[in-house]
């Protein structure tokens, strides 16, 4: 396995450089995939038929901490790959544990929000509005749930094998994964919920 | 060592976004048109994903995919937005 | 549920299809005992990360499948031969015209291209395989577990009867109770999440793979369109996904996404349909363009006219594929804004292809033209697509298209497109390359006739349709009346079926005969034109492509390697770094394939159980350490030997 020195570890073989653009593809097709699913609520939103509106059931506490969670999250995120690259293997666990830990109370606090609307008779099946809804937080917060479980056997393997360009090219990957939820969650904060109370 | 551990442009650009996420808040403020509610969580939203995009994810770090990656978001924002605005336009504006 | 619900029963027809699939089923289990092949099996096909072989198994699968989307086609041409028939009743004909859509698009045209790409493109880029070999196993896999869930639901469960694209209300729980349409969602959801990573490994491939000194305007044409159509999959099949899961809500979950109460829009349906559609359509038309590019330079022994402009235009077609959906429905009933939008960018996306057209004809100018078979196919598809394409901007006209829309004429003019375009370019690419992967040619005379056949009888078959249409004969009707006046010409129309279904059997004798008979050649470059780097290693191509890295310095570099004898291959030969097989990829296939069977009936434990399992399965791999193998210098050197010829 030819090794390039002078690019960071992760990028070094050829094979695990092609694997991180790789990857950058995959997200592209995830912002097709999220705009498709912004699409068909922006277009259903104010279609709640006989049941609540945007408006009646959002609600500003929950979203607030869940946007602080995963903001939170993502900057760990990155100190976990700054550290990795200076090669601190326990604080990249640290940083990285926060991550997940954050991740896991984002779904906490989701799954909180969910059954309060189901709950109060806002379910998938009341409006198309709701269908919108559910649909598009819970493909995030699915994306979310794949990525603790994903992060959390990366963890693993940088706890058994150290810093080697497989553990490395995979933690990188994670990062760019987790940073894209992010991504993702500023808009569905701000065009799902802000732009839902305004 | 801290220094190490938090470089500040990580710091910054965490702030950076957590500020941006309060200004959005401003939407919810009594007086502030629909129009220009929309336009003040565009740049916020704009805004917080160049700095992930950046500032986390280093798109612009590798010389030789550099072009590729910003084509890349380029064709994936144009499809997204015509998926978006397109589908707003057949199915409801211009219904 | 009982099981008289579980299987289909009641038709003679589907229970000759039960008995046949079983005895099939059978004979190959009892085969493959007998002659002592699982081993062989296993360990060269259902394992393999080799790009050569995926492709094989890609196209082997597309060629079952023309088979099943023919015979849909031959008893729909039987029920419509005469007025008023009574071989199909209007549910046998619903389903039959369905499934003969999907299967035809989705199962047999994509894979047909995604299987010559496998083959071709790392070749014609100088690579020793694709950028992730083990995840283009996946796809495969993926794909063909959708292919086969969608196509048992011939006998269990029941056919999707709503249609290829599926529109709702029609779709929906209420107008279709039985699980077909689950079918439809779930098993295309599955074989097209292979598809999005084909997309993606062949971006990298291209990108990021080519032989050193290969720049981007001097790749092939036929990767060039591969490239472009990668883009088109991985940022169109996306909405797919959504489109199909939000179906799945609707018909399992209680989604009210395309309902017609509490807010939901039946014709969000469409709209999201044909987002994926369009380009979909450009998905299986690019790399026909490349194919044709390739064999039109090849035959005319000339380089490609306008290289440039063929790249451009398909980069404003991949962009203009995205912006034209609305078309499909322009009798929805939405303003005329909209319309008018739609039917200026449709009728836009004539410029660049015709751009190609002129290209091709360019290129054909002073060419010292030779008729082999794939040339044949090529130079009928220049005027019968034609024909297609100008139709096409007849229906872009919206006003226009409320006269023609869902009657016959459309059927005819997407089959002038896709016929000509697709298919022949897959056989033609097929006769092409053929001889790259097996070592000799398929039979000229046989592949002659076979054109033949299939060119006239594929314009007796459609032609007749375009004046039933203009007539008023809507698509999608079981039987009309005599009355009607439609008979004769339908009558036409199925002859000309049945010679057409003549021609492929000609095509697939080809194939069996010149398996048996046909001088095995073993040249590298059979054609004796051939331009680009796949023609410079031997034919069949051993595992690893190239024993050196071909050196490249310009636009068709074994042609000019040939003509101004310059060595491409320079350098000693050093041990090769190549992926090792895995079984990992078809287990997840066959989870997948039972993963999508329990979510179709609604088995939730079951479900569950699949969807741990498929986790565990990722989970495999993220702790697997596989790095590959090298084949040292000696068992390179006794390859080359074998194949003879010069070292390369």
């Amino acid at each position: 396995m030819k090794i390039n020195p002078n690019v960071p570890l992760e990028y070094g073989t050829e094979e695990n450089s092609n694997r991180i653009f790789g990857f950058w593809i995959f997200l592209g097709a995830e912002i097709a995939l999220f705009s498709t699913l912004f699409a068909v609520y922006f277009t259903l939103w104010n279609r709640s038929g006989s049941g609540p509106t945007a408006s009646e059931i959002f609600e500003l506490k929950g979203v607030l901490v869940e946007t602080f969670l995963l903001l939170t999250s993502s900057f760990t995120c990155g100190l976990a790959i700054h550290a990795m690259r200076h090669g601190f293997k326990k604080a990249t666990l640290v940083f990285f544990a926060i991550t997940l830990l954050m991740g896991l109370g984002f779904l906490g606090v989701e799954i909180t929000e969910f059954v309060t609307y189901v709950h109060d008779g806002a379910t998938l099946s009341t409006s198309a509005f709701l269908s919108s809804l559910f649909v598009l937080l819970g493909t995030h917060g699915l994306h979310v749930t794949m990525g603790f479980l994903w992060g959390a056997a990366i963890m693993i393997q940088i706890k058994r094998e150290g810093f080697t360009p497989d553990t490395t090219n995979k933690s990188f990957i994670f990062s760019l994964y987790w940073h894209f939820l992010d991504v993702v969650w500023i808009f569905i904060f701000s065009f799902v919920y802000l732009k839902g109370m305004m | 060592m801290m220094k190490q551990l938090f470089p500040i442009k990580h710091v910054m650009g965490y702030i950076f976004s957590l500020v941006l996420s309060v200004v959005a808040l401003a939407v919810l403020m009594d007086g502030i048109t629909y129009t220009v509610g929309l336009a003040i969580l565009l740049i916020c939203a704009i805004l917080q994903a160049g700095t992930q995009l950046f500032l986390f994810m280093h798109i612009n770090e590798s010389k030789d995919t550099k072009t590729s990656l910003y084509l890349n978001i380029a064709y994936a924002l144009f499809v997204g937005l015509v998926t978006i605005f397109g589908t707003l336009f057949t199915m409801i504006w211009g219904y | 549920m009982k099981l008289d619900e579980f299987f289909v029963t009641g038709e003679p027809m589907i229970y000759a299809a039960m008995v046949s699939i079983v005895v099939a089923s059978l004979a190959i289990l009892i085969g493959l005992t007998y002659f002592k092949k699982w081993g062989y099996l296993w360990r060269e096909w259902l394992t393999t990360v080799d790009h050569k072989r995926i492709g094989v198994m890609y196209i082997i699968a597309a060629l079952l499948m023309l088979f099943r989307g023919g015979v849909d086609a031959l008893l729909m041409r039987a029920q419509l031969a005469v007025p008023e028939n009574g071989l199909l009743d209007a549910q046998h004909y619903n389903e039959i015209f369905t499934t003969h859509g999907v299967v035809m698009i989705l199962f047999m045209a994509m894979p047909f291209i995604i299987g010559l790409m496998n083959v071709v493109v790392p070749l014609q880029i100088g690579a020793r395989d694709v950028a992730f070999p083990r995840l283009n196993a996946v796809s495969f896999w993926l794909f063909f577990a959708g292919a086969m869930l969608f196509n048992i639901s011939f006998v269990i469960g029941g056919s999707p009867d709503a249609g290829w694209t599926a529109y709702f209300p029609l779709a929906s729980l209420e107008f279709s109770p039985t699980v077909g349409n689950n079918f439809y969602s779930i098993s295309l959801q599955i074989a097209g999440i292979g598809t999005l990573l084909t997309g993606v490994n062949f971006i990298v491939t291209i990108l990021k793979m080519r032989a050193p000194g290969m720049k981007l305007m001097q790749m092939p044409m036929f990767t060039w369109s591969i490239l472009i159509t990668s883009v088109i999959i991985v940022f169109a099949f996306p909405v797919l996904t959504v489109a199909l899961a939000l179906m799945m809500f609707d018909r399992m979950f209680g989604g009210q996404f395309f309902t017609m109460a509490n807010g939901g829009m039946d014709m969000l349906w469409a709209n999201l349909f044909w987002v994926w559609g369009h380009p979909e359509v450009y998905i299986v038309i690019l790399p026909a363009f490349g194919i044709y590019s390739e064999i039109i330079a090849t035959f005319s022994k000339k380089n490609l006219y306008g290289y440039k402009s063929m790249v451009a235009s398909m980069v404003v077609i991949s962009l203009l594929s995205f912006v034209v959906w609305a078309h499909h429905f322009y009798t929805m009933g939405h303003g005329s804004m909209v319309n008018s939008v739609f039917s200026i960018t449709t009728m836009a996306i004539a410029v660049p292809t015709g751009v190609k057209i002129f290209n091709w004809l360019f290129t054909l100018q002073k060419g010292r033209i030779s008729f082999t078979t794939p040339m044949l196919y090529t130079l009928a598809f220049i005027p019968i697509f034609t024909i297609g394409g100008v139709t096409g901007v007849m229906l872009a006209m919206a006003s226009a298209d409320y006269q023609y829309h869902n009657t016959m004429f459309l059927v005819a003019h997407f089959h002038y497109v896709l016929i000509p375009g697709t298919v022949f370019a897959v056989i033609a690419g097929f006769h092409y390359w053929f001889p790259k992967v097996f070592g000799f040619r398929l039979n000229e005379r046989l592949g002659k006739l076979a054109f033949w056949l299939i060119t006239i009888f594929f314009n007796v078959t459609f032609l007749p349709l375009f004046f039933l249409g203009l007539n008023g004969m809507s698509r999608r009707m079981y039987t009309y009346s005599e009355g009607s006046g439609f008979g004769p010409l339908n009558m036409v129309a199925s002859i000309g079926a049945v010679g057409l279904a003549l021609g492929f059997v000609v095509l697939c004798y080809n194939i069996y005969w010149s398996f048996r008979y046909a001088p095995r050649e073993n040249v590298n470059d059979p054609w004796g034109g051939g331009r680009t780097l796949e023609w410079a290693t031997h034919s069949p191509v051993p595992e690893y492509n190239f024993a050196r890295t071909p050196n490249v310095k310009g636009m068709d570099a074994y042609w000019h390697s040939k003509k101004e004898n310059q060595p491409l291959f320079e350098g000693k030969i050093e041990p090769i770094h190549m992926p090792n097989n895995s079984g990992q990829p078809f287990i997840l296939g066959v989870i997948f394939f039972f993963l999508g069977f329990f979510l179709v009936f609604s088995w939730w434990i079951p479900s569950i159980i699949a969807g741990i399992a498929v986790i565990i399965m990722l989970a495999a791999r993220t702790f697997e350490r596989d790095h590959g193998r090298h084949i040292p210098v000696k068992e390179i050197m006794e390859i080359e030997e074998k194949h003879g010829g010069e070292l390369v």
